[in-house]
This record gives C-alpha cells, sequence and structure tokens, in this order.
C-alpha cells in the first residue's frame, strides 16, 4: 500500500495518486524517505533564497491525458527522433523516432522498462534531493535512450515534455540516458506548457568509459508554472559530458545539476536564465571531481529584469587524490533594472593539492567600455544597450550544434533583450 | 573639416589636454606623434565623444558643426570614425553582424539602401579582401579572441565598411607584424581620398613609411611642441623626441 506522507502539506497532496504498478521497490524506498518531510523554507541553507511557499495552498492533482499541437515546436534536424510526452504520459501520435539509428534504444519506458535496470542507481554517492523523491514516488513514463559501444548516432534525438494544465497539475517527467563505451549523442531536452502546474523533472546520465554525450536543456515552461528539476550524470573514464541548461520560463525554476568525473573525464555544465516580472531561477550546481585529471568548465550567465531574481550556488568538489583535476567556473550577472536581484555563492571543496581551480563572479550593468564602442561605429545608446545584452545572452548559444536551435533561441533572446529592432544578428 | 582651438580636457580631474590648435582640410593626412603619456590618444578620444574624459575648454568644429553638440554615434554617422589601439571584445554578436548594423545605421542616416544580409554578404567579402583578413574572422564573435593584429585589421575593415570622411587610428601598428603593417597601411592609403582625412596617432614613426603624411606635430604634455612637413617624422626617427622637448623648454625661456 502507499506510504502517506503524515501532516499537512503540499507533499501529502502530491503523493496522494496512487503509486503506478511499475518499479514498485524503488517507489516505495522513495516514499519513505519522503515519510514526515515537509517542502524546505528558506531557514534552508540550500533554499535561502528560493521561497517554496508561493506552492502552498495550491492543490496540484494528477495530470490528465490531452493531445496537443506540436507544429510549432519542430526542428527540421530533429523531424524523425523525436519523442514526446504529454503531462507524463507519452504521446505516440506526435513522436516519430523513424530517423533513429538501428542499435540505439529510443523509448518511452513504459514499452521499454528492461532497458531500464540503471533507473534511481546513477548518483548514488549523493544524497536524494525531495523533488527527486517525489518524481520516484509517482512518474507515470519517460523516456530510455541507450546507445550501444561505439556508436556514433549522427543525428541529435529530440525530446519534448509538454505539460497543458486547465487546472494545477503536477508531473513528473523521467529520463534515462546511457552511453555505452565510446558511443557519441546530441540531445535536446525541452520543457514547455501552458497553464499553472509543478514539474518535477528528473534525468539521469551515464556516460561510461571515453563517451561523448552533449546535452541541451531548454526550459521554456509557462510563466505560470514551478519547475524543480534535478540531474545526476556520471562520466567515465575520458568520458564526456557537456550540458547547456537555458531557462527562459518558470514562474519559480530549480536546476539541480550534480556530476560525477572519473578519471580523464571532461565536462561542461554551462547555464543561461533570462529573467523578468517576478520570475526567480535558482541553479544548484555540483561538480564532484571524484578523481585524477578530470576538466570542468563552468559558465553560467543571467540576465535579470523587473523585480525578478536569480540564485547560482555552484559547488565544486575535489576529492583527495584527484590531482591533476582542471576546474574552471564562471558565474557573470547583468542587472537591467533597480529592482532585479542576483545572489551567486561559488562553492569550491578542494582535498588535492596539485590541481587547477578557478572561480569569478560578476555581478552589474553593461560595460560603458563596450557601449561607448557600439556608439562610435554610429549606433544610438539604446541599440547598443540592447545589442549588448543580447550578445550577453547569445554567448552561451553560440556552440549549440543543431542550427535550427540556435536560429529560434536566438529569436527568443532577442526579443527578449529588445534587440529584435536590430535585425536579423545571426 | 575640422579646426581644434585651445582645445583642453581632463579625465578624473586631472588636465590631459592643455591647448591644442590643429586645423585638418580634406585630402590630408596628419601625423601626431609624442612620447608615452602626451596625451596623443587623449586627443583622439575626446574628439569621438569618449565618455571618461572631460572638455574643459576651447572648441572643435567638423565641417562647421560644433563637434561638442553631437553625441558620439552622431559623430560617428556624420562621418568621423576612430580606429582604437584596444578594440573591445563583444562576445554573442557575430562580427558579421555588427558590421552589417554598422553600415546599415549609417546607410539610413544618409539616405542611402540598407543591405540585407545576402547583400551585405557580397559587400563584405570584396572588403576583406582590401585588409586580407580570414573569412572565418566574419562568423566569430565580434574581436572575441582575436590576436592584438586580428583586432587591428578588424578596425580597418570597419573603416572600409563605413567610409569615414575623418579617420583618426590610434596606434595602428602596435600589435601588427611587419606584413601585417604594410597589408592594413595600403588599404588606409586606397581608402584616403581628397574629400576625406586622416589623423594617425602614434609613437613610432615606422607606420609613416606607408601612409605618408604631410604634416607631423609633436605632442607632449598635452600641447602640441612643433608642427612640420613629414621631414620631422624622419628626424625623430634617428634622435628620439628629447630634442625637441628641449627646444620647446629653451623656447618657453627665453
Amino acid at each position: 500500500m502507499t506510504t502517506m506522507v503524515v501532516g499537512s502539506n503540499p507533499l501529502v497532496d502530491l503523493l496522494g495518486g496512487p503509486r503506478p504498478a511499475e518499479w514498485a521497490s524503488l517507489r516505495e524506498a522513495a516514499e519513505l524517505r519522503l515519510a514526515g518531510r515537509e517542502l524546505p523554507t528558506t531557514r534552508d541553507e540550500d533554499w535561502k533564497y528560493t521561497d517554496l511557499k508561493l506552492l502552498n495552498g495550491t492543490a496540484f492533482g494528477a495530470a490528465p491525458r490531452t493531445t496537443v499541437d506540436i507544429s510549432g515546436h519542430l526542428l527540421p534536424e530533429m523531424v524523425g527522433t523525436r519523442q514526446v510526452f504529454v503531462n507524463g504520459h507519452h504521446a505516440p501520435h506526435v513522436s516519430c523516432a523513424s530517423a533513429v539509428p538501428a542499435g540505439v534504444r529510443y523509448f518511452p519506458m513504459s514499452h521499454a522498462s528492461e532497458a531500464c535496470h540503471a533507473l534511481g542507481s546513477i548518483g548514488n554517492g549523493a544524497a536524494k534531493g525531495l523533488f527527486e523523491d517525489l518524481n520516484t514516488a509517482r512518474f507515470e513514463d519517460g523516456a530510455v535512450i541507450l546507445v550501444p559501444k561505439n556508436l556514433k548516432v549522427a543525428l541529435p534525438l529530440h525530446l519534448l515534455f509538454i505539460t497543458k494544465a486547465e487546472t494545477p497539475v503536477a508531473v513528473f517527467p523521467r529520463l534515462l540516458v546511457i552511453l555505452e563505451r565510446g558511443a557519441e549523442l546530441e540531445l535536446v531536452e525541452e520543457h514547455i506548457g501552458e497553464g499553472a502546474y509543478l514539474s518535477c523533472p528528473v534525468v539521469e546520465v551515464h556516460v561510461a568509459e571515453g563517451a561523448v554525450l552533449r546535452h541541451e536543456r531548454v526550459q521554456r515552461e509557462s510563466v505560470e508554472a514551478y519547475h524543480l528539476g534535478t540531474l545526476k550524470a556520471e562520466v567515465g573514464k575520458g568520458g564526456q559530458y557537456h550540458s547547456r541548461t537555458l531557462s527562459f520560463g518558470a514562474r519559480l525554476s530549480r536546476q539541480q545539476p550534480w556530476v560525477r568525473l572519473a578519471e580523464g573525464a571532461e565536462a561542461s555544465l554551462d547555464g543561461l536564465a533570462l529573467l523578468d516580472g517576478a520570475q526567480v531561477a535558482d541553479t544548484h550546481s555540483f561538480l564532484h571531481h571524484a578523481e585524477p585529471h578530470a576538466t570542468s568548465h563552468q559558465l553560467h550567465k543571467c540576465i535579470v529584469d523587473g523585480k525578478a531574481r536569480a540564485i547560482f550556488n555552484g559547488q565544486i568538489r575535489v576529492a583527495p587524490g584527484a590531482q591533476g583535476t582542471d576546474a574552471q567556473q564562471q558565474s557573470r550577472n547583468l542587472l537591467l533594472s533597480e529592482a532585479a536581484r542576483v545572489d551567486t555563492k561559488p562553492q569550491l571543496e578542494i582535498y588535492a593539492d596539485d590541481v587547477k581551480c578557478s572561480h569569478g563572479a560578476a555581478v552589474g550593468q553593461l560595460d560603458p567600455e563596450e557601449l561607448f564602442y557600439l556608439q562610435s561605429r554610429g549606433m544610438n545608446a539604446d541599440d547598443a544597450r540592447n545589442l549588448l545584452t543580447y550578445g550577453f545572452a547569445a554567448d552561451v548559444l553560440t556552440h549549440i550544434p543543431v542550427a535550427s536551435l540556435r536560429r529560434s533561441l536566438r529569436q527568443l533572446v532577442m526579443a527578449r533583450t529588445q534587440a529584435s529592432s536590430l535585425g536579423d544578428l545571426g | 573639416m575640422l579646426s581644434i582651438k585651445n582645445l583642453t580636457a581632463s579625465i578624473n580631474g586631472t588636465p590631459v589636454l592643455k591647448g591644442i590648435d590643429l586645423e585638418l582640410k580634406a585630402g590630408e593626412i596628419h601625423a601626431i606623434m609624442g612620447p608615452n603619456g602626451s596625451g596623443k590618444s587623449t586627443l583622439g578620444k575626446v574628439l569621438v565623444g569618449h565618455p571618461a574624459y572631460e572638455v574643459t575648454g576651447g572648441e572643435v568644429l567638423y565641417e562647421g558643426k560644433n563637434l561638442f553638440e553631437m553625441e558620439p554615434d552622431a559623430r560617428a554617422r556624420a562621418g568621423i570614425f576612430m580606429g582604437f589601439q584596444h578594440p573591445i571584445e563583444v562576445p554573442g554578436v557575430s562580427n558579421a553582424s555588427f558590421l552589417r548594423l554598422a553600415y546599415n545605421k549609417k546607410a539610413e542616416a544618409e539616405g542611402r539602401d540598407e543591405l540585407d544580409p545576402l547583400e551585405f554578404d557580397d559587400f563584405i567579402h570584396e572588403k576583406i579582401k582590401l585588409v586580407a583578413m580570414k573569412e572565418e574572422f566574419l562568423d566569430r564573435s565580434l574581436n572575441e579572441g582575436f590576436s592584438g593584429g586580428e583586432k587591428k585589421r578588424n578596425e580597418i575593415l570597419q573603416m572600409a565598411v563605413l567610409e569615414p570622411k575623418l579617420a583618426i587610428l590610434d596606434e595602428l601598428d602596435s600589435g601588427l607584424d611587419i606584413d601585417a603593417l604594410r597589408v592594413l597601411g595600403d588599404a588606409v592609403n586606397k581608402l584616403q581620398r581628397p574629400d576625406r582625412a586622416l589623423l594617425i596617432i602614434t609613437h613610432f614613426p615606422r607606420i609613416l613609411e606607408t601612409i605618408q603624411p604631410q604634416f607631423v606635430h609633436v605632442l607632449s604634455g598635452g600641447r602640441i611642441l612643433k608642427s612640420a612637413g613629414k621631414e620631422l617624422a624622419i628626424e625623430l626617427e634617428d634622435r628620439g623626441y628629447d630634442w625637441v622637448l628641449e627646444e620647446a623648454a629653451a623656447g618657453s625661456q627665453r
């Protein structure tokens, strides 16, 4: 039977639905960990700046099956590599994976549960987060991607998690990605939606020895939505994991990437948050250099307007014996209004002595020298400001390998930075 | 074209220019030379309206109009260009987009047709030949990760795109090897026309072998100490600056 959370808190409602049949033991374990817990408050150090009080008083129900029009979300490079989930359920009629090469397993979990034996086991060195457990307890379906040894997948895969909420609902998107030795993959993961809802996605990534995963993560949730995401990635010897998380939507969002690097592995963990109005975007990242000679690179940028708020907490741990570690972290933030706010904190824990670690954090306005340079070329002050703001954000998009995605995100950034009047900046 | 009278300027309250007089006519090439810290770069930056400098006195007329009543961008659209010693890097904005934007702002101001991305593509491919720039530098972010020499090449490319009436080039030769200096010097010469004027700011006379000025001025301590023809540059190459400073000091004692 379902272990119910005791007490009057929103978690009770969130766990109110029936426990799905598959992976019963995983779900029971998660429910046990959740028993008696409540939503974190700003008294918890980890949630000091991100107030979940907003969630109180909203009863998030189970998300019904529904249909959506995805024509506005198709990307030409990925028309035949698309899996779509709507309100947490696989949507076969709008999915199309016909172009995925043979050998790659790319299915909804409900169709391929035998391929999901690694579910819940990635990042077992780390504590399970509350929203991660919530997902594990109640997710209905999700995607599993398994790329076999040495297969280099030429086409990028496209995963769309769509939420359509007429009344407040809770959804639990789930993704498991396994790259076997020497495999290579490009993956685009998008979260979009309409209405007021809570989405708690969990992404588990295993990159085996010498494998390479490039992972674009686009959060374009509805502005009424709450997005509380967990990512756990383990990168094997000499493997590479490159991710870019682009946050545009949601009333409140939190990204919690956790990455463990084995010997000689490489990771990049870049981020961009573009915030306005009363939006809050929080990134709490954890990069674990567990073994020697791994390299990590992290560039996190936020543009904050209105009375929006961005939070960045970048933890890097270099384990004892992880000699030759090279870890670089940059947090750069642009404040566009008086009421905008950024709280940024690097957190380096270094237990090895032969390491190269650097971090930097900057919060401020546009550089007057840059403004003057553009003005000296004939642009008026407003155009110069808009172009620089655009450039500040677009910098993170420059290396997105999927051209159509890069273009559409640039356009989105242009619109949000009032740079559209400047014409095509591609 | 440009008439500077008794110009004084300061930065953070410290006077840097202490009374500059200079006349530039269309078709002329002037060189401003002088030791480091003499105020040469300041003069250029004041003319293009850098916000760090405060004009404290004097007058500058550009084509008969009071230069200091124009914003920096209006000066640019009116045909003034400065090639900077240390051009700024702008990540996220491609060089080609930036160049097209700058071109179109000027075209709009002059009532000429703006160019769409395809038309501009043809246009810019002719221009990059002039400065021998590799095509890949068009797609890269503006000046980001460019070497010192590549940045200078990009400044002259901007000059070729904007075709200014008055171009001020600040220490064009710094960061350039001899071959690149010759290429860029030749490009500047090709862009010079009877209706345009050039002001070359340089510490070293070397660049003046390629871009030959009719007038050479030695600036030191915020004042022009000596003005003469291009033979002065050759003399400075041989003798350095000290003798000019000594001569000026002796002159002021008399």
